[in-house]
């Protein structure tokens, strides 16, 4: 082990002496600070503006004047989605999924305002985040600082001389991969800089820790992927090409594959589509602003029934305000119906190219990443599900106050009269019925649930790469007068 | 053909290496005694450098085997390369290094003493100029990069040496100050395995000669006595055996 340590040392007395080493370690480190400031900035302002916005929105709502209540349900009201802690380190689908949405009555809005959108603009690296740059750009970087490690000795027959210092070839490679575990877990340390800020912002210690461990794990794999096609190749610049094509593989074709296997088994029906198909469901459901849609003719019968009275306008509430509160409930059932078929498709999707991370230790970090983080699509479909539940729970208190704060017969000629539409006016004390929005997180066991699968890959991989390295190390002392 | 006696320290017995589809090693058979300085003679591709290089456990022999101390080289390369000290023809030591650097490195690994008085001791019985100790190796011309190969197999200070194409690209000097390290490293109990294909050279410090062309041993040269071996008669047979 001294051996491999000696060895370790000799590596990176040779990165420091060397003018490309330099290179790659400023290159690096201008990376890694680039991404890790400006994207802790943008989300930092980014989580301090959507919660002024909540704020904001609320006290709008609240801040109305006497109006009809179904005045207010059309008024609606802006719900954002906070970063979570670790989208300071990956912001995952969050710029490209939206982050406000727009509550009213009989609709479900699409979240907007995405990012991404914006930044689009400024080249394919505008969201330059420190997941992007660990994921894809440090292994980079790492290939530049080890292709040659074991390649370079070959080439130069140095090895020949260290194996005779009884030095046997799997410590050669270990005392190699050593020196470029080191480096990397150097890099990796700005990473659990921000992983700590995460900590200090509210996430737990322990998913702070494993969403760093999870990128050390992924760094480590490279290490011995690239010591493995070091110590394979007989020349520096056979291991280079090699390592780059596995790169380019791994990170850039497979996840293409992936997503494009998965959009042509699973394919999305297209927004239109499902538009004209919620449309003409919600039609069919009757029109709520109609008392007299006759979708709404049995309601009527059973509420006349109900009170025993013979005309709406005797009852002791108001129909329209009843009949109101009854179409939301069945149109929000379709909505909702539209809606989780379109999430369990987006998932199935998801699921379909999930089934590639075992091909790539990119895919698998990337998954582990995003659902660590919480910023994953299945988050985005929690924020959907709680601005929808809060859409539907504004929407109807504002109802149950047409049905029962307002008379049929005011609410029915406030158009035609003045006075009759004053009356149809409510207290703006009722519109104190927002809290602070939040959408809901999972926990730090269902996170950990579901990032240990990747975890393994990640796992599986270093083993495999360690095997290919250590074996190709056996097989080249056997072969090193080339 | 050396009979094989019970003092040898290398021997190679009907060794055969086959790469690539073709025999690089015919039934090659020596040995070597302690304190001997065996040359391996031959043209280019004559199977000098894989016999080296199987003894140093970097090749399989495909038949036979190569023994070190009466053990088989493979089935302890380690124990074979704590033995043994390597001169590669090139000196491959690491050109981003200096001189003190490179033996600090190899001997760290080696596990022997690396003190700065030992390193400058042997720098001083090779001869580099002390200015040139602190300078990188890509700055050496390959004579000195020799020297400091040498000091590192002094600084082995290992019972078996193996050298490959020592000589090759030194000047007349540098020959004769390499010559006298090896005789004295040789008398003072040190087994001396070198392969090269200079035969004035070799006559000079060999006590027994090796000829080998394509793969097999085609001659035996032996010193008596004082006398060297006779480099004309070594001529003549490398000449008659190059042109069939």
């Amino acid at each position: 082990m001294n051996s491999a340590w000696r060895i370790a040392r000799e590596e990176w007395r040779y990165w420091l002496r060397s003018k490309t080493a330099t290179a790659v370690g400023v290159a690096a480190i201008l990376l890694i600070a680039t991404s890790l400031v400006t994207n802790y900035l943008r989300i930092d302002a980014e989580r301090d503006a959507r919660q002024q916005l909540q704020a904001v929105a609320e006290e709008t709502f609240r801040n109305q004047p006497a109006r009809h209540p179904h005045r207010m349900v059309h008024y609606g009201h802006y719900v954002f989605r906070t970063p979570a802690p670790l989208a300071i380190a990956d912001p995952g689908v969050d710029p490209y999924t939206g982050t406000v949405m727009f509550l009213e009555g009989h609709k479900q809005n699409t979240a907007t305002f995405a990012p991404g959108y914006t930044q689009a603009l400024t080249g394919p690296l505008a969201t330059l985040s420190p997941a992007l740059v660990y994921q894809l750009l440090v292994p980079l970087l790492l290939i530049v600082m080890g292709f040659a490690s074991l390649a370079r000795e070959r080439e130069a027959r140095t090895d020949q001389l260290v194996y005779t210092m009884s030095v046997s070839p799997t410590t050669l490679w270990l005392g190699k991969s050593a020196a470029l575990a080191v480096l990397a877990m150097i890099l990796s340390m700005p990473l659990a800089g921000i992983t700590a800020l995460a900590w200090l912002g509210g996430e737990s210690v322990v998913i702070s820790f494993v969403f760093w461990l999870g990128y050390a794990l992924y760094l480590l794999c490279w290490v011995l992927m690239i010591t493995a096609g070091s110590v394979w190749q007989r020349r520096a610049s056979s291991a280079l090409l090699v390592l780059l094509a596995s790169w380019l593989l791994l990170g850039v074709l497979l996840p293409r594959v992936a997503s494009s296997a998965a959009e042509a088994s699973l394919p999305l029906q297209s927004n239109v589509r499902n538009n004209l198909e919620i449309a003409k469901a919600l039609r069919d459901a009757g029109d709520g602003h109609n008392s007299a849609d006759p979708a709404f003719n049995k309601l009527r019968a059973q509420l006349l029934a109900q009170y025993d009275v013979e005309k709406i306008e005797e009852l002791p509430v108001n129909y329209r305000g009843i009949i109101a509160e009854a179409a939301e409930k069945k149109q929000t059932e379709i909505i909702n119906r539209f809606a989780r078929r379109r999430v369990d498709q987006e998932l199935a999707q998801a699921s379909a190219a999930n089934r590639f991370n075992l091909l790539s230790p990119y895919l698998a970090l990337k998954s582990f990443s995003i659902t660590t983080a919480n910023t994953n699509l299945e988050q985005h479909h929690q924020f959907l599900r709680d601005a929808e539940t809060l859409r539907f729970s504004f929407v109807q208190q504002l109802n149950k106050l047409h049905a029962t704060e307002l008379a049929y017969v005011d609410d029915a000629k406030r158009s035609i009269d003045a006075s009759s539409e004053q009356r149809a006016r409510i207290d703006p004390q009722h519109w104190r019925m927002l809290d602070g929005f939040e959408s809901e997180r999972p926990g730090v066991t269902a996170r950990l649930t579901t990032a240990l699968p990747n975890l393994a890959i990640l796992v599986l991989w270093i083993l495999a790469a360690a095997f290919a390295g250590q074996r190709g190390a056996m097989r080249t002392a056997q072969q090193t007068n080339g | 053909m050396n009979s094989p006696s019970p003092n040898k320290v290398l021997s190679a017995t009907n060794l055969t290496v086959n790469r690539g589809g073709q025999q690089v090693l015919n039934a090659v058979n020596f040995s070597v005694a302690k304190g001997e300085i065996f040359a391996l003679l031959g043209g280019n591709g004559a199977g000098k450098s894989t016999t080296l290089l199987t003894f140093l456990g970097f090749i399989k022999p495909t038949n036979g085997s190569a023994q070190v101390n009466g053990a088989t080289v493979h089935s302890d390369v380690k124990a074979v390369h704590r033995q043994v000290a390597y001169l590669p023809e090139a000196a491959n030591l690491y050109a981003h290094l200096n001189a003190w650097e490179n033996l600090d490195y190899f001997l760290s690994l080696a596990q022997v003493d690396n003190s700065r008085e030992s390193i400058n001791a042997a720098l001083d019985t090779v001869g580099l100029a002390s200015g040139a100790r602190v300078r990188q190796l890509e700055t050496y011309s390959k004579g000195m990069r020799q020297k400091v190969g040498i000091a590192l197999a002094i600084l082995r200070d290992a019972p078996i040496l193996f050298l490959d194409e020592p000589t090759s690209g030194l000047d007349p000097v540098a020959i004769d100050e390499f010559n006298a390290i090896i005789v004295g490293l040789a008398e003072r109990g040190t087994t001396v395995l070198m392969v090269t294909h200079d035969v004035y050279g070799a006559c000079r410090v060999a006590r027994n000669i090796g000829l080998l062309q394509k793969g097999q041993m085609v001659g035996h040269f032996a010193a008596s006595g004082d006398e060297q071996i006779s480099a004309d008669e070594v001529h003549r047979m490398f000449a008659e055996h190059h042109k069939a």
